[in-house]
């Protein structure tokens, strides 16, 4: 069970409201299909994937992007259920979605890179080790159902 | 294999970082005790003060073989060799924590250069840095 401390948990809320979540979302998927090009493998109905500028301004990405983050918000909003919280979509990443929990990883780290794009200075060495605890919180609660 | 785009890529970056291995490596290491304390294990000697002038020196160390790795970035094996020795021979540090250092590159480079670290970027330098660990740790057994 992961723990968060209180500074932890007001150094990701803080960050996280500031955050434009639609247009990081998209980003972040983008992001993670362009450096790890075999994840394409689950969006063979998305069309053009052709190049990094087709990533990135592909309108499915970005909508799907979009799913993905705001999902992950829920996580900011529970840091201390994760496992509970995703419960649902762990079930469904397993049997429906057939996703390597590998990918999780990849995406959060993809997303930390993304917010320390954004954020520049803001995004301190401490500020990133609250946020990848969050990410790998995230990736395990959504392995956890997996059988 | 790189690709030309890719080799061109992975220069980019290096011009973005050359002149600021000290800083950029000091900052590498601090994240990566920051963010993954169990890799403190391998800098006893580093991490228990956090002395500036220790990370920057060994910060510059490390970034400077980095360096030396994009000039040779097409054969590696032979110009990593005595690297590639000392991490088999000496400091064992294992593999696991490769791609933990490689994802704190990638924040440093980020954070820092912000729109000047494209996307491509760091495609090409994810797939560099990846190629490097390989050969770090291709001598362990």
């Amino acid at each position: 069970m992961v723990h968060f401390t209180a500074e932890e948990k007001a150094a990701v809320t803080s960050l996280w409201s500031k955050m434009n979540v639609e247009e990081t979302g998209g980003e972040a998927l983008g992001r993670l299909l362009v450096v790890y090009p075999w994840t394409q493998r689950f969006f063979d109905s998305f069309g053009n994937l052709s190049s990094p500028s087709a990533i990135l301004g592909n309108p499915k990405v970005k909508a799907h992007g979009k799913k993905v983050l705001t999902s992950f918000g829920d996580a900011i909003k529970n840091m201390d259920n994760l496992k509970i919280t995703f419960a649902k979509l762990s079930e469904l990443h397993c049997d429906k979605l057939h996703v390597d929990p590998e990918n999780f990883k990849l995406l959060g780290n993809v997303l930390v890179c993304v917010l320390a794009h954004h954020f520049g200075k803001e995004f301190t060495p401490q500020v990133q080790a609250a946020y990848q605890k969050v990410v790998a919180g995230v990736a395990n609660a959504l392995a956890h159902k997996y059988h | 294999m790189l690709s030309a785009q890719e080799r061109a890529q992975i220069a980019q970056v290096w011009d973005l970082i050359a002149g600021h291995e000290a800083q950029f490596g000091a900052e590498l290491l601090l994240r990566l005790f920051t963010v993954y304390p169990s890799t403190k294990v391998y800098f006893p000697h580093l991490s228990s003060c956090h002395d500036a002038t220790q990370l920057l020196s060994h910060g510059q160390r490390m970034l400077a073989a980095v360096g030396a790795a994009v000039q040779h970035m097409d054969h590696l094996r032979a110009a990593l060799s005595p690297l590639a020795d000392l991490h088999a021979l000496v400091l064992r540090v294992d593999p696991a924590n490769f791609p933990l250092l490689i994802q704190c590159f990638h924040v440093v480079l980020a954070s820092h250069l912000q729109d000047e670290f494209t996307v491509e970027m760091q495609a090409a330098w994810d797939k560099f840095l990846t190629g490097v660990a390989v050969v770090l740790t291709e001598k362990y057994r």
